[in-house]
């Protein structure tokens, strides 16, 4: 009950890769409530819903660190190196990646390509 | 390894050695009191905590083989500057966007002792280890979220968003037609919530709709509505000023729009399921056809499955249909008629199962057990589920891949619940289901439907006002609607065990339910909301005039409706309570003798489902346990004995309650929604004035901390509950199923686990205790457990004003018939049975006082069509259902001449009142004409006393709440009503022998002497109070009163008897003079020694008091028909006006 009023919803986050739209709460690198963990990039966040821990709070995307995009940190669409790249731009520069990445990036592809389609049959 | 505790009682050797053992509880709790304290994010003890070391063990196993640390840099490309600070060395944990404060080299809050203790480069790695743990839950809850949103993107009816909202800012009314899977339910009150709408209403034909919509919509929005999603049904509310959308049943609107009838609160309504077309949803189309001209704000958007779509649309001429498809998977169709000689020949046989098993024997061939997917059954009732479940059973338990399980309302919540749960690997599960799980129940997983293509519906036959449960073909949409329930996860298969001609044959929808059941709450509803007469409200689909005019007649009978279907007070106060009409007068009348817990009590119990689970019924063990809960008045009361005996139970804090109703077989869900009913029904007495509200005891400050420290305890305890999202599903044994539908042991079990102290908590059993002061209930149920024979004998009689006319007489012969052939006759319905349930079912000798008494009186001297006793019963029963035969329902017996002499709507009575009719259908033969005269009188003053007290309390009821009179009902009347009570009681005791007899229509039809030439009435002064006799014009003979018709009875005596005079002298007064029996009671009604009089002579003061306050009652009255002034009570004008009639 109390929660809602401290969870203020500061507007809608927008993925410029794939489009998701979630409203959020709070922009920034220290979540409100959660007194330990600091987040290293300027992320948008959100209570998480799924939890009825009050402080617990869910990472929604950030800025591309190369091409300033609003990007989802879902793995179709950015990655953290250090840095957030959107995965455009991280193809765009695979080369100046570490092989571990550049690996990771091939299966990304790869599982988004059968993952959509296996959503596709279904609706 | 003997060294490892060596030293220090840690678990790691000296620095360089190497043997660290993550898994040694000591190190463990270090590592905790380190990095989950309270301020952190993952806190001791917690169940993250233990997810957490879950996560830590997959990952020390991941991580041993751990590759070369020194990956080469790599490959020098084209670099913009921006990727130029890149680590050099690939790491993990570069790739986590998260930092860790707790644990580190700075002063972490709180003491951290441990810390220096542990080794640095463990540290850092339990560091690394708790990051990836947090990581790997944003990956988790990220992945939901983003499923969530595909989801619901992915939904038929997001397509159609923008063209729903430009059609609601375009149009007052819109129809969204859409089939199962499309969304509309959970989307369409998002969509609005959006698009800027509050206060948005969306109505559920099922409570249990309202709850799961309000959590998905809650759920589905991210929480971010918070508070504004809610649910409203009748004992529950999670409304707040915050909410911005309520789902909430259509009844439950319906009675807000009696209280405020614009419905000022709400800007848009949603109406779902209309194609359900229950009585309550059509009934609100009605309403709210009528409200939308007068509310131009107001939206309204129907939401139905894709069925006559037209007809919804043109009732609100011609609003847009938002048309969206459905989502199923294809299924095939397979039609299997049952071969001739397997289609039961008779009503009575038993269902065949053998084409059913062919069908569970052909999925087992065709498909592979790993396939999973289950199977639905449709059959129309508990008989056809019990005969397939028979088959069925030996059937899974030889091949073990079926777990059968029945699914139909009257089963136990839990037994219900089974079905959600899910089969062993290569089992599939079987559900045999009435038409509960076509709408109701939704269960996933179901790839086979088998649709025997028959429903059991209640019908209702209006003349005999008589429910009957028929079987019949369903129709084309229902018949859809469960093929479709193949289709919710994958293609499916739907066999049908009709063929395809019958299919074309059956109705396009099923019959709405306006148009099949008793109309009377209805008809009330209606009155009390002044829409005039329901002949003429333009329903969607009006219900068969019949019906109407039952219904009419039956409240007019019930005394709720005058002549002129007018609402009387008591007809006004019955449509304020939401029980059926029988239980609301019952409810009113118990609140004037002071028996008020009890008759809330049984008044709630008649209201819900029979908490005596049927199963139970052929339980021997059960059937002694529930012996001393049995009463042999009537069925009523062995409800009320059984609801108090578990309040004693449930106040008992070490008993426990859930145990003691599966012992006697008693639905205990039922137990608690009586608690709930009875309370507000209390509630809704109180509001009315017509029970003074309970002061609040309020004990010493101890006992007040006690209570308030109870509640704190119980509300954590339902929050943890509601945290838990209470029922995991459990995967179902094959061998407890195997044996017999049996789950008792099962249940049995966790039921001691329970008893043991296991944190196993009865969420029902919380929810009880915070909803209801225990010990108040307790002690209201201990003055009942007590109730003296003389509170029982008055709760008889309130019973029996309520239920008539529902009574019964037994027929003759039944002393000679078997137990189970007893038959009973009401005045529209012959051959009646007792419900097997019934008490009387099983003590068939209560009811043959009369006639065993009869039989011995009958010596050799008596006359043989005599039959004369003093203790014939009549049966009052609370409903009359017809399934194979006609069962009477919830019954209790009442001396068979007191209640006819009190209830009665007609008396008809011969010239010396020997010989009395009533209600035209039950003749009584009195011994004597003295004591008949003097039963009859007295009759009627106890009838004019209690219809004036009952006025009394109406006005009180009536007048605007707050006054000083509205809180408690003054002391005169209350020592008034007692004095009634007492002599009501009196008069239940008096003994005079009679014989009973029902009439033949022969007998029925000349029954009357006809209008007389000789009109001139009788000159008696005093006779039945200051009534004028009038010559009755169709019956013949006098009206006496509204109800009382003197010597218009034929008879094959000689028509003068009633001039002959004979000598008589007064017991009383002694007065001696020869007389008609006319005069003498005239007389003795009048002697101012009679024993009446001297009864109340004993409070003769309150007789004046109360005397006087009828005539404060009595207003100014002029009638239109006669013209005439008069000064009246409320009752003495509908007495009047009937005159008229």
């Amino acid at each position: 009950m109390a929660s809602s009023s401290e969870q203020e919803l500061r507007g809608m986050f927008e993925c410029q890769v794939c489009g998701l739209t979630v409203p959020y709460s709070y922009v920034g690198q220290k979540p409100p409530n959660s007194r330990t963990v600091v987040l290293l990039e300027e992320c948008y966040v959100l209570k998480d819903p799924f939890s009825s821990d009050k402080d617990r709070f869910l990472i929604l995307g950030s800025q591309c660190s190369l091409c300033s995009k609003l990007v989802c940190v879902g793995p179709e669409c950015s990655l953290f190196y250090s840095k957030r790249f959107c995965l455009p731009c991280v193809r765009e520069n695979l080369s100046a990646f570490p092989q571990e990445i550049q690996q990771d990036v091939e299966k990304r592809y790869a599982l988004s390509k059968t993952g959509s389609r296996k959503l596709d049959s279904r609706t | 390894m003997l060294s490892k505790r060596a030293e220090d009682g840690g678990c790691w050797e000296p620095e360089g050695c190497g043997q660290w053992d993550w898994g040694c509880p000591e190190t463990r709790s270090r590592l905790e009191e380190v990095f989950f304290g309270d301020q952190d994010v993952i806190r001791r003890g917690s169940e993250d905590c233990r997810r957490f070391w879950a996560f830590f063990e997959r990952l020390q196993t991941f991580r041993k083989p751990k590759p070369g640390p020194e990956a080469e840099r790599p490959p020098e490309g084209p670099r913009c500057p921006a990727l130029a600070d890149l680590p050099a060395t690939y790491d993990p944990r570069y790739r986590i966007n998260l930092a860790l404060l707790s644990g580190d080299g700075e002063p972490g809050p709180g003491p951290r002792g441990a810390h220096g203790r542990l080794p640095r480069d463990r540290l850092a790695e339990f560091r690394r280890a708790v990051l990836h743990y947090l990581d790997f839950g944003q990956k988790q809850s990220f992945g939901k979220l983003a499923k969530l949103q595909r989801e619901r993107a992915a939904l038929p009816m997001a397509r159609y968003r923008q063209h729903l909202l430009q059609a609601l800012r375009e149009h007052q009314v819109v129809v969204v037609a859409g089939d199962t899977g499309c969304g509309k339910s959970t989307q369409v009150p998002q969509y609005l919530l959006a698009a800027g709408f509050s206060h948005v209403a969306c109505t559920q034909p099922r409570r249990i709709a309202c709850i799961s919509l309000a959590k998905r919509v809650g759920f589905e929005s991210l929480n971010q509505y918070g508070s504004q999603v809610g649910y409203q049904i009748r004992f529950e509310s999670t409304r707040s000023p915050a909410t911005r959308i309520v789902f909430l049943t259509e009844g439950l609107l319906l009675r807000q729009i009696q209280r405020e009838p614009g419905l000022p609160q709400y800007q848009v309504l949603i109406v779902d399921e209309v194609h359900e077309r229950h009585l309550h949803s059509d009934f609100l189309l009605g309403v709210l056809r009528r409200l939308l001209p007068a509310r131009p704000d107001l939206k309204l958007v129907l939401m139905s499955a894709t069925i006559n779509i037209g007809l919804f649309s043109g009732y609100f001429s011609h609003a847009p249909v938002v048309q969206v498809p459905g989502r199923l998977f294809p299924i095939t169709v397979i039609y299997q008629p049952i071969p001739k000689e397997e289609v039961p020949t008779s009503k009575v046989e038993r269902l065949d199962p053998r084409p059913f098993l062919r069908v569970l024997q052909a999925i087992d061939r065709k498909y592979p057990p790993e396939e999973r997917g289950d199977l639905l059954v449709f059959l129309s009732g508990m008989a056809e589920i019990s005969a397939v479940l028979e088959a069925f059973q030996p059937y899974a338990a030889h091949t073990k891949r079926w777990v059968v399980l029945p699914l139909h309302s009257a089963l136990s919540i839990t037994d219900q619940d089974k079905v959600f749960d899910v089969p062993p690997p290569g089992v599939r599960k079987c559900i045999l289901s009435t038409n509960i799980a076509e709408t109701s129940v939704t269960i996933d997983g179901v790839r086979f439907v088998l649709d025997s293509g028959k429903v059991k519906e209640m019908s209702f036959d209006p003349k005999a006002k008589l429910q009957r449960l028929q079987e019949f073909w369903i129709s084309r949409a229902s018949a859809e609607q469960r093929k479709g329930r193949a289709g919710r996860t994958g293609p499916g298969v739907c066999y049908r065990l009709y063929a395809e001609s019958d299919y074309d044959a059956f109705a396009p929808y099923p019959v709405p339910e306006i148009q099949r059941v008793a109309l009377d709450a209805l008809v009330l509803q209606m009155k009390s909301m002044g829409l005039g007469d329901p002949r003429s409200f333009p329903f969607i689909e009006p219900p068969p005039a019949a019906s109407l005019e039952t219904a009419i007649i039956y409240l007019q009978d019930q005394g709720a409706l005058d002549a002129s279907e007018h609402l009387t007070p008591i007809g006004t106060l019955l449509s304020q309570l939401p029980v059926d009409v029988v239980i609301g007068k019952i409810l009113i009348l118990g609140c004037m003798f002071d028996l008020v817990e009890p008759v809330l009590t049984m008044a709630a119990a008649l209201s819900v489902q029979s908490p005596f689970v049927r199963s139970a019924q052929s339980d021997v063990e059960c059937g002694t346990a529930r012996k001393p809960l049995e009463s042999d008045h009537g069925d009523p009361f062995t409800l009320l004995n059984a609801f108090n005996a578990w309040v004693q139970v449930k106040s008992d804090r070490s008993a426990n309650s859930r145990k003691w109703c599966r012992r006697r077989g008693l639905e205990e869900h039922r137990m608690y929604e009586i608690a709930n009913l009875r309370q507000q029904f209390k509630g809704l007495l109180q509001d009315h004035g017509l029970l003074a509200k309970a002061r609040v005891v309020t004990g010493d400050s101890y006992s007040r901390q006690q209570r308030h420290r109870q509640r704190q305890e119980l509300y954590q305890l339902k929050r943890r509950h509601e945290e838990g999202e209470g029922r995991k599903r459990k995967v179902l044994r094959l061998e407890a199923l195997e044996g017999g539908s049996s789950s008792g042991e099962e249940a049995e079990v966790s039921g001691s686990q329970a008893g043991d102290g296991t944190h196993h908590v009865d969420i029902q059993d919380v929810k009880f205790k915070l909803r209801h002061d225990v010990d108040q209930l307790q002690a209201a149920a201990s003055s009942a457990q007590d109730l003296s024979r003389d509170q029982l004998a008055l709760l008889k009689l309130v019973l029996g004003r309520g239920l008539y006319p529902q009574l019964a007489a037994p027929d003759q012969y039944n002393s000679c018939r078997k137990d189970s052939d007893q038959f009973f006759h009401t005045q529209s319905k012959q051959g009646a049975v007792l419900h097997p349930t019934c008490v009387f079912a099983n003590n068939p000798d209560l009811l043959q006082g009369g006639q065993a008494e009869a039989q011995k009186n009958q010596g050799p001297l008596s006359d043989r069509r005599d039959g004369s006793s003093s203790q014939h019963q009549l049966l009052a029963f609370v409903s009359l259902l017809e399934t194979n035969k006609p069962y009477l329902v919830n019954c209790v017996r009442l001396p068979a001449l007191q209640a006819l002499l009190l209830f009665s709507r007609s008396l008809d009575t011969d010239g010396d009142c020997s010989r009395l009719v009533a209600d035209g259908w039950l003749q009584l033969q009195l011994e004597g004409s003295e004591g008949a005269v003097r039963i009859l009188s007295a009759a009627l003053r106890l009838r004019a006393r209690w219809e004036e007290a009952l006025d009394r309390q109406l006005a009180r009821q009536a007048w605007p709440r707050g006054e000083d009179g509205a809180a408690t009902a003054p002391k005169t009347e209350r020592k008034a009503a007692a004095a009634l009570g007492r002599d009501l009681l009196d008069f239940m005791r008096s003994k005079v022998s009679y014989s009973i007899h029902r009439l033949t229509a022969l007998e029925a039809q000349n029954l009357y002497v006809g209008p007389q030439t000789i009109t001139a009435a009788p000159q008696l002064p005093g006779l039945f109070g200051e009534a004028a006799l009038t010559p009755h014009e169709t019956k013949g003979g006098y009206a006496v009163t509204s109800f009382l018709t003197y010597n218009c009875l034929t008879s094959d005596a000689d028509l003068y008897s009633a001039c002959l005079r004979t000598f008589w002298s007064c017991p009383h007064c002694g007065f001696y003079m020869p007389l008609t029996p006319l005069e003498r009671m005239s007389h003795e009604s009048s002697c101012p020694a009679a024993p009446d009089g001297d009864a109340h002579g004993a409070s003769e003061e309150e007789e004046a008091t109360s005397g006087r306050q009828a005539s404060t009652l009595r207003r100014a009255y002029h009638c239109e028909i006669c013209q005439k002034d008069l000064l009246l009570t409320p009752t003495e004008i509908l007495r009047h006006r009937r005159l008229h009639v």
